[in-house]
Formats: C-alpha cells, structure tokens, sequence
C-alpha cells in the first residue's frame, strides 16, 4: 500500500520534467522525512506528524510548478502591448476589409440577401478566430523562445529616445495616411489589371476600353499617389492643395461615371454570366459603382476644403487619439 | 480589498528577495534542505517550505549555489554551499539592503525636521 508520503511525492512527480524526478524524488522524501522527524522528537504521534508537514508544504500541484519554473502565463507584460496592438490592428482593419472583400465576391456570384448575411457572419467568426489564435499562438511561442520586444520587428533596437516622441502638430497628412494613399491608388491598379486576367471567366470590365480610359485612369491613379507623397513632403493644406485634390478627383471620377453611365464600363460578357433572377444586373452594378464613386469623390473634395479652411483661419485642429485640441501658432 | 489583503500583498513584495540573501548567507557554511529551514525561521525568516526548496534548485541552476549528495549518514541528504559566484551577490544585495535601509531612515530624520 502506498503511504500518504508516496502519494504526495508522486503527485508532485507527475508535473516535472523527467530529467528532475529520480533528485527531486530523493531530495523532497528526506526534507519530508527530516520535518516528520523533527515533529515526533516534539511530541506528535508518528501519523499526525506526517500530516501536518505535508498540509504545510501545501498542494503538490503548486509545488510542482515551483520545481518546473515554468512560466504560469501565455503572454507576458514584456510582450502583452505589442500582441494587443497587432491584434487590434487585425480585428478592426483587417478583419473588416477581408470581410467585406469575400461577401462581396460571394454576394457578385449568388445575389440574394441571405447569402450576403450568412457569408458576412461565417466569414467573420472564422478568419477572426484564426486572426486571435494565430496571433496568440505566435506571441506565445516568441514569449517561451525568449524574444524580447526590442528583437521584435517594428520596433527600434537602438531604444527609446527623446526624438521618438509624435510632435502631434497637425501635419497635413500623418504617416498612416501617406501610406493609405499610396496603396489605395496602388491596389486599385492592380486589381484594374489583373481582372483582365483572373478573378473571374470573363474579364469584369471591358476591354474595349484599354485602348484608352483604362490606361487613362492608371495614371490618373498614379497622380494620385504621387499627390499623397507631395503633400506629405510639403506639410501644409493650402488652396493649392484643395485644388489638385478636386482636379485629380474630377479627373478620376468623370470618365468612370461616364463609362458607367453610357453601359461601357462592365464587359457585357461578363454581365451576361451573371443571373440575379429578376433583377436586371447592369443596372444595379452601374447604380451602386456611380453612387459609390461620386460620393467618395464629394466628401474627399469638401473634407481637403474644410482642412484647408481651418489651417487658413488658424482653427484649433483636434490631435488625434488625445482629446486635446492643438492651434498652430500663427 | 480589505486592508490586511493589501497589508499582507505590500509585506510579501518588501519580504520577497530576502529570503535569497538569507539563503546565500547562511549556505556558506554546507546545509540542507530542512536544516536550512529551521535556521531561517529560527532567525526570524518567514519563509515556506514550498516556497524555499524550489528556490534552492533555481539558486543551483543560477550557478549561486553547488550542492552534492552526502551519502555517509543513514538519511542521504542533499547538501547546498554558496559559490564565490553566490557570495558576490550576496554581498552586493546586503550593501543594497544597507543603503536601502539608511535611506529609508533619512525619510524620518527629515520630516523631523
């Protein structure tokens, strides 16, 4: 029969790696064994002995993980900013764009309501469970290979440093937004030239039209682009600003809208692929993509206006992600 | 949480590294596991034993202490001894505990005034 003090140490045992077992085996019976002693020499009969030194070495489990030093959590203070940063990142800016991306394929081949909703919720749940278990699951294994956050990339090995603080003045655009600009136009592109070959059967737009307005609104495009670089290098709204912005957005939106309007923008091939049932497709397509780019184009027209106004008359400019408000001293 | 919850978590932070030092100290003369003990709370250490055993093997593992099985009494018993390594800390931990301590003391003596 085994004794209390064999049950306690194998409980302990259990839980420590093999290599430990046959010296924490031996080491933990004599210090059981010596404080037992020590408890009979002072008057406690043999059994209650045993008990009340192993009720005051407490739960074996505890115990054990004292032993191992293994680490009681998944990811530490170290890292816990940065995996709740990228996770953030993923669940509001990506997740959504993903989702929005496949409903949308889904919804162009099975028009229906219910498709568009089924296909938003399932794609939801599914890649945003595997963005919060990859993620963790990642920042968990950097946290047991012992990756500090300096060694992450992203971050500056050179350590913190006074210059590293945001100036927070309102400069016409931020980094962020120099980066959307870039790749917008950039994306927009890519997917204007590779619809021609993937993605569907038939090209989606007509190819009628690469003799002139699709290469014609590739450069509009790149201006784009390069109106994103130039007004970062130059730092400041100004009514020069606010009017290439709408030229390059009258430039852009124009021929689109007329391409639409006049039924030469979508390839009438494709079009005929599509079976939406009662609805006659084109007309729906040529609707949303009009009412999409005119009203894209009206409020990036009046928001560069409005900035630039404010910045003229000296307005406070809210500093964003503080709740403080800034004015440029003029 | 009640006052003694957050007396007794602030106790436990203060208290938390003495143990090391103590341990350091007395191990320069051999000691085992339960020996130690005894004389840590002997000399006024409260510390547990399923706090203290563990440590000992993390210590050993930190290259601070050697230990050796010593196999001539009729209970083996595993005996731990401070390496030159463990004294320097120990000694560097003490000189941090002194001046602690003086600073601490200084907080008084100017408010006294």
């Amino acid at each position: 029969m085994t004794t209390l003090i064999d049950r306690y140490v194998y409980t302990v045992l259990r839980r420590i790696p093999e290599q430990q077992r046959t010296d924490i085996d031996r080491e933990l019976r004599t210090s059981i064994e010596d404080a037992v002693e020590a408890r009979v020499a002072g008057g406690s009969p043999p059994e209650a002995a045993v008990e009340e030194t192993l009720l005051e070495l407490g739960d074996p489990d505890r115990l054990a993980d004292g032993y191992a030093d293994r680490k009681q959590y998944l990811i530490g203070p170290e890292l816990f900013e940065t995996w709740w940063r990228v996770l953030k990142m993923l669940l509001t800016i990506v997740l959504p764009i993903v989702v929005v991306a496949l409903t949308t394929l889904r919804t162009l081949d099975e028009p229906s309501i219910g498709t568009a909703i089924g296909s938003a919720i399932s794609t939801l749940i599914t890649v945003g469970a595997h963005m919060a278990f990859w993620t963790t699951a990642i920042f968990a294994l950097l946290e047991r290979t012992g990756v500090a956050r300096d060694e992450l990339p992203g971050s500056n090995r050179r350590g913190w440093n006074l210059t590293d603080l945001p100036r927070y003045e309102p400069r016409a655009i931020s980094l962020g937004e120099l980066a959307t600009g870039i790749i917008w136009p950039v994306l927009l592109i890519v997917a204007l030239v590779l619809q021609q070959f993937t993605f569907t059967d038939q090209p989606v737009l007509n190819p009628d039209n690469w003799t002139f307005w699709w290469p014609f609104l590739i450069v509009v495009l790149l201006l784009e682009a390069g109106y994103a670089i130039w007004l970062f290098r130059k730092d400041a709204w100004t009514h020069t600003v606010t009017v290439v912005n709408a030229v390059l957005a009258v430039l852009f939106t124009a021929p689109a809208v007329w391409l639409l309007a006049t039924e030469r923008f979508f390839n009438p091939e494709w079009v005929s692929t599509l079976d939406w049932g009662t609805v006659e497709p084109l007309n729906w397509l040529t609707g949303i993509i009009i009412a999409i780019t005119v009203i894209g184009a009206a409020y990036d027209v009046i928001e560069v206006a409005v900035k630039t106004e404010r910045s003229r008359r000296g307005l406070p400019t809210k500093v964003p992600g503080t709740g403080s408000e800034y004015t440029n001293p003029i | 949480m009640t006052t003694d919850a957050t007396l007794s978590t602030h106790l436990q932070e203060l208290r938390r590294g003495t143990v090391v030092v103590a341990s350091l100290t007395v191990l320069q003369t051999p000691g085992y596991g339960y020996s130690l003990l005894e004389t840590l709370s002997a000399a006024g250490f409260e510390v547990e034993a399923n706090t203290l055993y563990p440590l000992l093997r993390r210590l050993e593992s930190q290259g601070l202490l050697t230990s050796a099985w010593n196999t001539d009494e009729a209970r083996p018993r595993k005996f731990y001894r401070t390496t030159p390594q463990g004294d320097a800390i120990a000694t560097a931990l003490r000189s941090e505990w002194t001046r602690l301590d003086k600073a601490v003391t200084d907080l008084d003596s100017r408010g006294d005034k």
